[in-house]
C-alpha cells in the first residue's frame, strides 16, 4: 500500500510539473500589490453606508477619504479637510476642503457632497447600523434615523468649501470616529445615478478607484490621479478574498501574495512557529481584550469582594504563556497595550489562591454551594479557555462551574435579554471586545458605565461614572483626560466590573520588499500613512 | 415516453416544495436572532425592528413563508441578512455558473479516467494490473478532499522551491486555476465510478450471452466492445446520479480551500454567519439540480436500455 501511494503521489506531482511547465507564468508587474483577505467571500458593501464588516472598511480605508484620517501613529489627522476649527463650548466643529478636491470621476468635492454623505449615512432606508451607531452625537441623527425626517439638521454647508458639524454634546473622540468608515465621503451624483450599485463601479474620494470587481474572488483597485496626495505609484492594488486562512497562507507562500491576515482572521496559529523567525512576519498587540463578566445584579456578585476573589483565583500568565503557547498576552487591565491611555500603570489584581478564598470567606459564601454557570460562545479557542477558567476556579476557589456553551446567535440574544432584564439573564459570561476607533472612552464608557448600551453585567459605579463622563468630555488637554481615565479603570480594574484575560495578537505576513503599511492593532488592521509612498516587490 | 417526463415534471414541485419548508423551518426554528447576532454590540432597537420589518421576521412564520414560496415562483430568493440587502439571487447567480462548470468537468474527468480504469481492472482480473489499478481507484475513493487538498498543496510548494514557479494554490480566473480543485472534486467520483465499472463488467463476463458469443467464434474484440460494453454501461449510469452528490458535497470543500466563487463557497460562508435566506437558496437550487441530474439520468437510461421503461 505504501508504495502505491507513492506511486500515486509520483503520477500526481508529474501531472503538477506538466501543468505547470505547460502554463504561461504569469508576469509579476513590479507595481503590483497583491493584499489577501481572510473570513470572506466577498465584502459586503463598498458604500461606506452600507459595510457592516471589518474586511470591508478595510478595502473602503482604500477607496474613499474622510475629512481626516488616522496616522501611522494613530492620530487624527486632515484628510479630505485640510483645517478645522472647535468652538469654545465644543459643539461645532467647522472644517474647510482642500482646494481642488475631487472624487475620482474629476468632479469637484464640495461642502454639499459632505453634508450629503453624513445624511446617506444616517438614511434609514440602507437599513445601515454602523452610521447610526458611530454618528449619534451628531445634532439631528436620531430623528433622521427615526424616519421622523429626512434632513441632517447638524451637518451644514457654509460655503462650497466649508462646512459646519453641531454636535449634541463635547466629545473628544468625535474626530476619532469621524475617520471610520460611516463617515467617509462619496459622490452624491453618483450614488443618485444608481442607489443599490453605485458601489459596484465606484466613483471614489480616496486613493484608489475600483477597476474591477470579481464578485466572490477580489477587486482590482487603481490609483485615483484626482486623490488630494500624489498617486500611489502602483500600477495596481489587487485585493483578494480567501474564506480560509490556510488558503491564503498557501498563497502566500508560493509567491501569489503580498500581504495577508487581519486582525480577526490572523495568520493560521499552526503555521505561527514556521514564519515566526521570516522577515515577512509581522506581529502587534490587538486593540481587543477577552474577559469574563458577571452579572452584577445577581448574588453574590453583586458583592465585590466575589469578584475579586474570582479574579484573585485566576492564573493569567499560565492561560497566555501555557495553554495558549504565548500567542496572547496576558492582561489584568482593561485598555490593550499600545491604546491611547494605556501608557498610566493601573494595579491589578494579582494571582493568589489563598487571598481568593478569604475573600469569599469574608462575603459570608461558601464555596461547596455556589455553582456557576458559564455561558460563552462556541468560536475560535473559546472551549479550551473556558475549561481552563473553569479547572482554575473549582481548583482555587473550591466552588462548582458549569460550561453553558452557546451558538454565536443564541449567545448575543442571551446576551440582549440579560442586558434588558439582568434578573432572568445569564449569571457570567466570557466574551471579546474589540475598538474600531483608538480612543479610551470606546473600552471604559461604552462598556462600563451605568446603563450604557454594552454593560451587559450591570456593573455600576457612580465615581467611574463621572470621572468618564469628565474625561469623554475633554476636548483640549489630553493629560487631564487620560489622568481621569485612568483613574476610572484603576476603579474598574479592582471592582473587577470585569475579569480582563488577555489581549489578542494580529499576527501577519507582509512581504519583506512591501513598503507604506503599517500593522495596528484596530479592528481592521492596516494604515497606510502616505499612499505615494505604498510600494509593491519587484518581480521575482 | 413523454407522459412519464411530464409525470416527472408535475412531481418537481412537490419535491422542492418540501425541501422548501424544510429549509424554512429549520432556519426559522433555529435558536438565537440573526439580526442580533448580525448587528454584533451595536444594538440600536429602533434599527433592529426597523430591520425585522425589512426582511420580514416581524411576520407569523406563516406569512414568512408563503411570502419566500411567492417570491419563490417570481425567481426572488430573498434578501442577504449579511449582504446588506442584496437579493440572494444576485449573489447566487455567477457562482451557480462557475460550480457547474466545475462539477461538469470533474464529472467528465471520473467518468473518462473512470470507466477505463474499471474496464482495465475488470479485464486483467487476477493480475498485478488489477491490483494496482484498485488499490489506486480505493485510495482516490477513500481519501477526503479535506486531506487530498493540503497533500497536493504540499506537492505544489515542493515544485515552487524547486522549480520557482508552481500551480496557484488558489483563486479563480486562469486556466492553471482548475487543474487542482478538478484532481480533487473527481478523485472521490472517479474511484466509485470505477469501482463499479469494474463490478459491472465482471458481473457481465459472466453471462451467459457472453458464452454463446464467444463460442460462436466471434472475436474477443467484438465480443467486449459490441456485446458485453453496452449492457455493463446500464449499472454505471445509475451511479452518475449519486455521484453528482459526491459533487455537489465535494464543491463545499473544495471551494472553499481553493477560494473558487462558486455557491459552494458562498454557502459555507452563509452557514457560519447564519445568513438563512442564502442557505435557503442555495439548499433549493442544489436540490433542484439534483432532482433534475437524476432525471436526466432515468431518461438516458430508458434509451440505452429499450427494456427499462421510466415508470413516474
Amino acid at each position: 500500500m505504501k508504495s502505491l501511494r507513492t506511486r500515486s503521489l509520483f503520477f500526481l506531482s508529474v501531472l503538477l510539473v506538466l501543468v505547470t511547465v505547460l502554463s504561461p507564468v504569469a508576469a509579476q508587474d513590479t507595481t503590483t500589490l497583491r493584499w489577501s483577505i481572510e473570513g470572506i467571500t466577498d465584502v459586503v458593501s463598498l458604500d461606506p453606508a452600507r459595510a457592516t464588516d471589518a474586511q470591508g472598511f478595510t478595502v473602503i480605508g482604500l477607496l474613499h477619504a474622510g475629512l481626516v484620517r488616522l496616522s501611522g501613529d494613530l492620530l487624527v489627522e486632515p484628510d479630505l479637510a485640510e483645517s478645522w476649527e472647535i468652538s469654545e463650548d465644543g459643539l461645532t466643529y467647522t472644517f474647510t476642503l482642500r482646494e481642488g478636491a475631487a472624487f475620482s470621476d474629476g468632479s469637484p468635492i464640495t461642502a454639499a457632497d459632505v453634508v450629503w454623505s453624513f445624511t446617506h449615512a444616517l438614511d434609514p432606508s440602507t437599513g445601515a447600523w454602523t452610521g447610526p451607531y458611530l454618528l449619534s452625537n451628531i445634532v439631528g441623527s436620531d430623528e433622521l434615523v427615526a424616519g421622523e425626517t429626512t434632513e441632517l439638521s447638524g451637518v451644514v454647508a457654509l460655503d462650497d468649501r466649508t462646512v459646519q458639524i453641531s454636535v449634541k454634546q463635547p466629545s473628544a473622540y468625535f474626530l476619532s470616529q469621524l475617520t471610520f468608515g460611516p463617515s467617509k465621503i462619496v459622490s452624491s451624483a453618483a450614488v443618485e445615478a444608481s442607489p443599490d450599485t453605485w458601489d459596484q463601479a465606484a466613483v471614489t474620494s480616496g486613493a484608489f478607484s475600483v477597476a474591477e470587481w470579481n464578485r466572490g474572488q477580489g477587486l482590482v483597485l487603481v490609483p485615483n490621479t484626482f486623490y488630494w496626495q500624489p498617486a500611489s505609484q502602483l500600477s495596481q492594488l489587487e485585493i483578494v478574498f480567501n474564506q480560509d486562512s490556510e488558503t491564503a497562507y498557501q498563497l502566500f507562500r508560493t509567491g501569489e501574495l503580498d500581504i495577508m491576515g487581519g486582525a480577526q482572521n490572523p495568520i493560521p496559529a499552526a503555521r505561527v512557529p514556521e514564519v515566526r523567525d521570516s522577515a515577512d512576519f509581522r506581529s502587534t498587540n490587538a486593540f481587543n481584550v477577552r474577559y469574563v463578566a458577571f452579572n452584577n445584579t445577581l448574588p453574590p456578585f453583586d458583592d465585590v469582594r466575589v469578584r475579586q476573589a474570582f479574579s484573585h483565583a485566576t492564573d493569567r500568565a499560565t492561560l497566555a504563556e501555557i495553554v495558549l503557547d504565548g500567542t496572547v498576552l496576558a492582561t489584568d487591565r482593561i485598555l490593550p497595550p499600545g491604546m491611547p491611555g494605556s501608557e498610566a500603570p493601573v494595579a491589578g489584581l494579582e494571582y493568589n489562591p489563598a487571598g481568593a478564598q478569604a475573600l469569599l470567606a469574608e462575603a459570608g459564601v461558601d464555596p461547596a454551594s455556589l455553582e456557576l454557570v458559564l455561558s460563552y460562545g462556541v468560536e475560535g479557542d473559546n472551549e479550551r479557555i473556558v475549561t481552563v477558567l473553569q479547572a482554575m476556579w473549582q481548583e482555587n476557589l473550591g466552588i462548582t462551574v458549569t460550561l453553558d456553551p452557546l451558538e454565536l446567535s443564541t449567545f448575543s440574544s442571551r446576551l440582549n435579554d440579560t442586558y434588558n432584564d439582568p434578573s432572568t439573564g445569564l449569571q457570567a459570561y466570557y466574551s471579546v471586545w474589540g475598538t474600531i476607533y483608538p480612543d479610551p472612552q470606546y473600552f471604559l464608557s461604552q462598556i462600563l458605565q451605568t446603563d450604557v448600551g454594552n454593560n451587559n453585567g450591570h456593573y455600576s459605579n457612580a465615581e467611574f461614572d463621572a470621572l468618564t463622563q469628565e474625561a469623554d468630555v475633554i476636548t483640549d488637554d489630553y493629560a487631564r483626560r487620560i489622568e481621569l481615565y485612568n483613574q476610572a479603570e484603576q476603579i474598574a480594574v479592582s471592582e473587577v466590573g470585569w475579569l480582563t484575560l488577555f489581549n489578542g495578537q494580529v499576527n501577519v505576513l507582509v512581504r519583506e520588499c512591501v513598503e507604506g503599511v503599517e500593522v495596528t492593532g484596530l479592528f481592521s488592521a492596516y494604515v497606510v500613512p502616505d499612499f505615494s509612498a505604498l510600494r509593491g516587490c519587484p518581480a521575482a | 415516453m413523454l407522459p412519464i417526463i411530464f409525470r416527472r415534471f408535475i412531481s418537481l414541485p412537490f419535491v422542492l416544495l418540501a425541501v422548501t419548508f424544510l429549509t424554512f423551518i429549520v432556519s426559522y426554528l433555529a435558536p438565537g436572532d440573526p439580526i442580533l447576532s448580525l448587528m454584533g454590540n451595536q444594538r440600536d432597537p429602533v434599527i433592529y425592528e426597523r430591520l425585522r420589518t425589512i426582511y420580514g421576521l416581524d411576520l407569523p412564520w406563516y406569512e414568512q413563508y408563503v411570502r419566500y414560496i411567492g417570491g419563490l415562483l417570481q425567481g426572488d430568493l430573498g434578501l442577504s441578512f449579511r449582504f446588506a440587502q442584496r437579493p440572494v439571487i444576485d449573489l447566487l447567480r455567477d457562482g451557480l455558473a462557475v460550480s457547474f462548470g466545475l462539477g461538469v468537468t470533474a464529472l467528465s474527468l471520473s467518468v473518462l479516467i473512470g470507466v477505463p480504469l474499471g474496464l482495465i481492472a475488470a479485464l486483467n482480473h487476477d493480475t498485478v494490473i488489477e491490483r494496482g489499478v484498485m488499490a489506486l481507484i480505493l485510495a482516490l475513493y477513500a481519501i477526503p478532499s479535506f486531506v487530498l487538498i493540503p497533500m497536493l498543496q504540499w506537492l505544489n510548494y515542493q515544485v515552487y522551491l524547486a522549480a520557482g514557479s508552481a500551480l496557484p494554490a488558489a483563486g479563480w480566473g486562469r486556466p492553471e486555476h482548475w487543474v487542482m480543485p478538478t484532481i480533487v472534486l473527481s478523485a472521490a467520483s472517479l474511484g466509485y465510478i470505477a469501482r463499479v465499472t469494474r463490478a459491472s463488467v465482471r458481473e457481465e463476463l459472466r453471462q451467459d450471452y457472453i458464452r454463446t458469443a464467444r463460442s460462436k467464434g466471434l472475436a474477443e474484440r467484438r465480443v467486449r466492445w459490441v456485446h458485453m460494453f453496452r449492457n455493463a454501461l446500464l449499472p454505471i449510469l445509475t451511479v452518475i446520479g449519486p455521484a453528482i452528490a459526491f459533487l455537489v458535497t465535494g464543491a463545499f470543500v473544495v471551494e472553499s480551500l481553493f477560494s473558487i466563487p462558486g455557491v459552494g463557497f458562498l454557502s459555507v460562508q452563509a452557514i457560519s454567519q447564519r445568513d438563512y435566506p442564502v442557505i435557503q437558496g442555495t439548499t433549493v437550487i442544489l436540490a433542484f439540480s439534483v432532482v433534475v441530474m437524476n432525471l436526466i439520468t432515468d431518461l438516458l437510461y430508458s434509451v440505452i436500455d429499450p427494456r427499462v421503461r421510466v415508470d413516474g
